[in-house]
């Protein structure tokens, strides 16, 4: 087993949280038009990208997440109304001063996705492991369990 | 500011003895030299210990939310038709009215609550920086006389100019006269220099980014968690911090490393369109931590992507409880 493991080149471990109503339908469609694209993704379904706590961000990271994506409805079609306009701004804010710190921008990404983009979905994961790949394993804000 | 000092007094005991406000939150002369502290008084007799000048630090609206959270803890078992209503009054300067403005808006308490006398700024002492500027010598006495503070030390007589030692914040203040007041005391202080308020952080924004992350894991290396910035910050108030909280818990207590960045990142982060720049967290820092350096990111950020500055006047509500759905910067948005 051991052998096996180390052979293996790293790949990154990703957290999506996304919304229930555009990006997980989106996802959905993805799998149901049997459409392709890499593992490394974990998603977790929240109502709204407006009830996303910035915490949930920070303590990805902090756990060993090498890349965090947050997606949701496109502004104009959140099903409450406005809870991804206000989430815009939280995470504008949010990113720029993750990158202002010294984390790296590309660790923590946002996008827009809605109900019918399956292929779009899948491109969005394609894009964001690439990038994540390409900073490599993260190191910076991960507690150690003892 | 001598005649500020006087006309407050007399400000004061007129209050009091005409029942505006039942306790007036101001400084007072600290036990150690060239310190003010923040005092309580609730008699005319009293006013007379209020003072006025560039050794005045803390940001006094904390104690104006922990004094009417009290005094409405207190009245929560008692009949409505009981109830009695309290008026604090407060000597204010600049930073203290954003901190207000910031709680009124917020809906802390009512604006009938709280009587602010205005008070014109120029500045406060960096304490740390007088140390530093003696040579770490201990000062037995000082007066600051015209712009410069001529002290007695452990080392002899020493005189040092006192724009050379001003707080930071200060420095580069733009709301340096009360924005908002029942009262004002004086004519309005001359500008400070807010134009170069954001060079610290362009200049930092500029290094690469290993540079960055190595200067925040140094800076917050030495925190001790003691939380004093937490409790000297206006703007921190809730009654369980989610440091404290335990379901979730969203960061250890401990002094792990990682935990540290952690706390301080979000402490940080909260303070989004709510930090006024009084400087009050890097005063009580036991350990010199340079927290500046990033609020004052928080800052520029919330002014170039909301075009809000916290505090800065009753109309404008905080950014983050709003939105632009036209306007709002989206160029953070990866679009594959």
């Amino acid at each position: 087993m051991a052998e096996n493991l180390a052979n293996k080149e790293w790949e990154p471990k990703i957290v999506a949280i996304v919304c229930n109503w555009c990006t997980y339908a989106g996802a959905d469609l993805a799998g149901i038009s049997r459409i392709q694209y890499p593992p490394n993704v974990r998603i977790i379904r929240v109502p709204c990208t407006g009830r996303i706590n910035p915490f949930y961000i920070v303590k990805a990271l902090q756990s060993g997440a090498d890349g965090v994506l947050v997606s949701g409805c496109h502004p104009g079609e959140c099903h409450y109304i406005s809870g991804n306009l206000v989430a815009r701004r939280k995470f504008a804010a949010l990113k720029s001063f993750l990158n202002y710190v010294g984390v790296e921008g590309d660790r923590a990404l946002f996008t827009w996705v809605s109900a019918s983009e399956g292929d779009r979905f899948a491109q969005v994961i394609k894009g964001v492991t690439a990038k994540v790949k390409a900073l490599g394993p993260a190191k910076k804000l991960i507690k150690k369990m003892e | 500011m001598e005649n500020i000092e006087t006309k407050l007094r007399e400000e004061a005991k007129r209050l009091l003895l005409e029942k505006k406000a039942d306790v007036i939150i101001g400084y007072e002369k600290g036990t150690l030299p060239l310190t003010a502290t923040p005092c309580f008084i609730t008699t005319p007799e009293e006013a007379d210990k209020l003072v006025w000048n560039n050794l005045c630090t803390q940001n006094l609206a904390k104690f104006v939310h922990d004094l009417i959270m009290m005094h409405k803890n207190s009245q929560k078992r008692v009949k409505p038709e009981d109830r009695k209503k309290k008026v604090i009054g407060v000597v204010a300067r600049g930073c203290t009215t954003r901190s207000l403005i910031i709680h009124l808006q917020e809906r802390q308490y009512e604006r009938d609550e709280v009587y602010i006398i205005g008070v014109p700024c120029d500045g406060y002492l960096d304490g740390k920086g007088l140390k530093v500027a003696v040579g770490g010598a201990d000062i037995v006495e000082g007066t600051i006389d015209g712009g410069q503070i001529k002290m007695k030390t452990s080392d002899g007589d020493k005189t040092v100019a006192l724009k050379d030692v001003l707080a930071d914040s200060c420095l580069t203040c733009r709301f340096n006269n009360p924005i908002i007041s029942d009262i004002m005391i004086g004519q309005n202080a001359p500008a400070m220099n807010p134009d170069a308020e954001y060079n610290d952080v362009k200049d930092f924004e500029a290094k690469p980014i290993e540079e960055r992350w190595a200067y925040f894991v140094k800076e917050m290396e030495k925190c001790i968690r003691c939380n004093a910035c937490r409790q000297a910050c206006p703007s921190c108030y809730c009654p369980t911090c989610f440091v404290e909280q335990s379901q979730p818990q969203w960061v250890g207590i401990g002094e792990d490393k990682t935990d540290t960045q952690v706390f301080q990142f979000m402490r940080l982060y909260h303070m989004v369109g709510r930090c006024v720049d009084c400087g009050s967290c890097v005063s009580v820092c036991p350990m010199g931590v340079d927290l500046r350096k990033f609020l004052k990111k928080i800052d520029k950020d919330c002014w170039e992507l909301f075009a809000n500055r916290a505090g800065s006047s009753m109309e404008d509500m905080p950014p983050l409880g709003k939105y632009d759905e036209h306007h709002d910067k989206e160029d953070f948005i990866f679009n594959p």
